[in-house]
């Protein structure tokens, strides 16, 4: 039998790909290591991201689901909530107590009873609406608050990209 | 493309430099020797043999591992840096006994740390991935064989060298191989581990234990020779600075490995007496599925004061990190903690148990810490304070919805039961103590209803009255014992908040979990829609990029 932490990555592979959430795509890079995954996010109707194609990576921890996965856009990104490098710094991927930002309250962190959907579905959320009080990216937090025309343009020139990367 | 233009580049320099030496001298003997006096020709020579390490190197992986996954090589880089770093500072320490056998020898420590790391990582990478062939076991098998044999030869020979000649840099060698080997006997053991748990149809469920221990026993024996190590070199040479770095880690390792021990211990005693089983209704009540896992639950399920149900084993993982409820956070070290800690059977203790008539709170039967139940016996109850109810309904049903619990009200007492109040005489003291025991119980008890009601509230946003829980835990003989239960409790499960209900989102609209956890060839047309879907996704990635 395979580990629970394979088990569960497999269920849930099977669950996304039956069930594909809308405008998620996710499963594993190589189907030989169910622990590194890649994803495409499309942009939120209705938001400066709106039709953009954004690809991530999610690496699992061997003991998951007890410790959240690490996401990253492999694309350029300019938000709050994303460093430059394009790790994802959401409170749904923290666990409880550990807290670089410290403004996440402990009922949306990490626990078991997240998933890959859940994760993937906050982080369309976190699109829509950037909380601008993490200093993920600081520059674009300050952007968001006071120069909203400039943000979505540079948004508008990411999401061009994300398309451009991908015809 | 650049190692071979590299390779070519040194093997071209090193054969017209032997080819040169050979042409002036004309014979063996003093081509060598004149090689060996020229320094330009030296350097070639080094770098002709580190590129011969790198090529043996490159072949070797090749043979054991095929291509390294970019993460494997990254940790690797990442670990030749730190090891590298600390071979400069072990020179300083070393630099009387510097010469090229001594490069050449901790080229080769190095060479050969490289194999166990990349040994570790390949042996952690059988929990990730559902294919391990038989080539798999194969080549991590030979390969540990092979390492453990090299570095027993290498113990060997700095046990023997230190013998004859006394200290010497050997020392260091001697200690690096003995913690690479100690490093095999651990991947050996996870080696073991991982492929017994593939072979199993059933999900091992000691085997983290078995690892926990393990991880433990090999720090605790890195930490002792690392001990040893340093007090050594402090008395013959000086601080050893460049075994400081893993000599942190490993000690760090260890007390994680400690704590993890002592955490999981602790969550087994919890799990063994705080946390009743659950029923085969309250399985039912919760799809039978898992959060932790998502697989299905038959047996060995536990049901947390929040009502929430999940493996043992899952359970057990999770309290070692956290003692929380995963599904609502609930802190279970500070809740209440459930009956199989309450006092003996009520009957036994009727005259001490504190006066609460109009106790019937879900939670009563949860043994509230400060509501001390076996009252010292000279604590009687004055004779003419309301008597206690026949039997107290600890972990019985209550007839719902339950009315507040009242101490008897200054104002209705009788002038008698007032004055048993007042003095300092040892009854009077006693008196008081009860009713502001009662008090404190009727406290606790609004407490409890008030996160009784929010853990329902949250969970049923529609239901109004669902603070009937635990009643289906309660024994036929108890209940009968006396005390009649409210005669519609008996079905207690309806009412029960649904631990999966809480788990918001959309997965729980999604076909019944059974489906989705069964691989069987029972529904293959499911099967054949995520072949098809999969498919499809992966034809996007290939197109997309
Ligand atoms: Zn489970
Ligand atoms: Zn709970």
């Amino acid at each position: 039998m395979a580990g629970s932490a394979l088990r569960r990555l497999m269920a849930e592979y099977k669950q996304l790909t039956l069930n594909p959430p809308e405008g998620i795509i996710a499963g594993p890079i190589n189907e030989e290591n169910f622990f590194e995954w890649e994803a495409l996010i499309t942009g939120p109707e209705g938001t400066c991201f709106e039709g953009g194609i954004f690809p991530a990576k999610l690496i699992f921890p061997s003991d998951y689901p007890l410790s959240p996965p690490k996401m990253q856009f492999v694309c350029e990104m300019f938000h709050p909530n994303i460093y430059a490098d394009g790790r994802v710094c959401i409170s749904i991927l923290h666990a409880p107590g550990d807290d670089p930002m410290g403004y996440e309250s402990s009922s949306e962190r990490w626990s078991p009873v997240q998933s890959v959907e859940k994760i993937l579905l906050s982080v369309v959320s976190m699109l829509a609406e950037p909380n601008d009080e993490s200093g993920a990216n600081v520059d674009a937090a300050k952007m968001w608050r006071e120069d909203r025309a400039q943000f979505n343009s540079i948004a508008d020139r990411i999401v061009k990209k994300t398309l451009g990367l991908h015809q | 493309m650049k190692a071979l233009l590299a390779t070519v580049i040194s093997l071209t320099l090193t054969v017209v430099v032997i080819g040169n030496a050979y042409y002036q001298k004309k014979q063996f003997y003093p081509s060598v020797v004149y090689l060996t006096n020229s320094n330009p020709s030296m350097a070639v020579m080094y770098l002709q043999a580190f590129i011969l390490v790198l090529l043996i190197g490159k072949l070797m992986r090749k043979v054991f591992f095929g291509t390294l996954r970019p993460a494997e090589f990254e940790h690797l880089i990442e670990r030749s840096w730190y090891a590298i770093t600390e071979t400069c500072l072990a020179f300083t320490v070393f630099r009387d006994d510097f010469n090229p056998k001594f490069i050449a020898l901790f080229t080769v420590l190095l060479f050969l740390k490289a194999f166990h790391w990349l040994a570790e990582d390949r042996v952690d990478y059988m929990e990730r991935s559902p294919v391990i062939g038989l080539v798999f076991h194969v080549r991590i098998l030979s390969l540990l064989m092979l390492l453990a044999h090299l570095d027993m030869y290498f113990i060997v020979h700095a046990y023997q060298v230190t013998m004859a000649k006394g200290p010497s840099v050997q020392l260091v060698f001697g200690f690096e191989y003995a913690i690479l080997i100690i490093m095999i006997a651990n991947i050996l053991i996870k080696y073991i581990l991982h492929a017994i748990d593939s072979r199993w149809e059933a999900p091992w469920e000691s085997k983290a234990a078995v690892l926990l221990y393990t991880e433990l026993a090999v720090n605790f024996l890195k930490v002792l020779l690392y001990i040893g190590f340093v007090t050594v070199m402090v008395r013959i040479y000086t601080l050893p600075l460049f075994a400081f770095r893993p000599m942190y880690e490993t000690m760090r390792s260890f007390k994680k490995a400690y704590n993890d021990v002592v955490l999981s211990r602790r969550a087994i005693r919890n799990m063994n007496t705080l946390y009743p089983d659950a029923t085969a209704a309250e399985l039912a009540a919760a799809d039978n599925e898992c959060i932790i896992c998502r697989e299905d639950m038959h047996s060995g399920a536990k049901k947390l004061p929040c009502n929430h149900i999940f493996h043992a084993a899952c359970l057990r993982l999770w309290f070692q990190r956290q003692q929380t409820c995963p599904t609502c956070r609930l802190n279970v070290l500070r809740a209440p903690e459930p009956p199989t800690a309450a006092p003996a059977p009520p009957n036994a203790v009727p005259p001490h148990a504190p006066n609460m008539p109009n106790m019937p709170l879900p939670h009563m039967n949860l043994n509230m810490p400060h509501m001390n139940l076996n009252m010292p016996p000279n604590l009687n109850l004055p004779p003419n304070l309301p008597p206690p109810p026949p039997m107290m309904s600890w972990g019985a049903p209550p007839p719902p919805p339950p009315p507040p619990p009242r101490p008897a009200g200054l104002a209705t007492l009788s002038l008698a039961e007032l004055q048993r109040m007042e003095g300092n005489e040892r009854a009077n003291i006693e008196a008081r103590l009860q009713l502001l025991q009662e008090i404190q119980a009727m406290l606790d008890a609004a407490v409890l209803l008030m996160q009784q009601y929010s853990t329902v509230a949250a969970r049923h946003p529609g239901a109004t009255v669902a603070t009937q829980t635990d009643s289906v835990k309660e024994s036929p003989e108890r209940s009968g014992a006396g005390e009649a239960p409210a005669p519609d409790s008996t079905s207690p499960s309806g009412l029960e908040p649904r631990p999966g209900a809480a788990q918001p989102g959309p997965s729980k609209d999604l076909p019944s979990s059974s489906v989705m956890s069964s691989t069987s060839t029972s529904n293959d047309s499911t099967d054949a829609a995520a072949e098809e879907l999969r498919r499809r996704r992966l034809q996007k990635f290939t197109t997309e990029k």
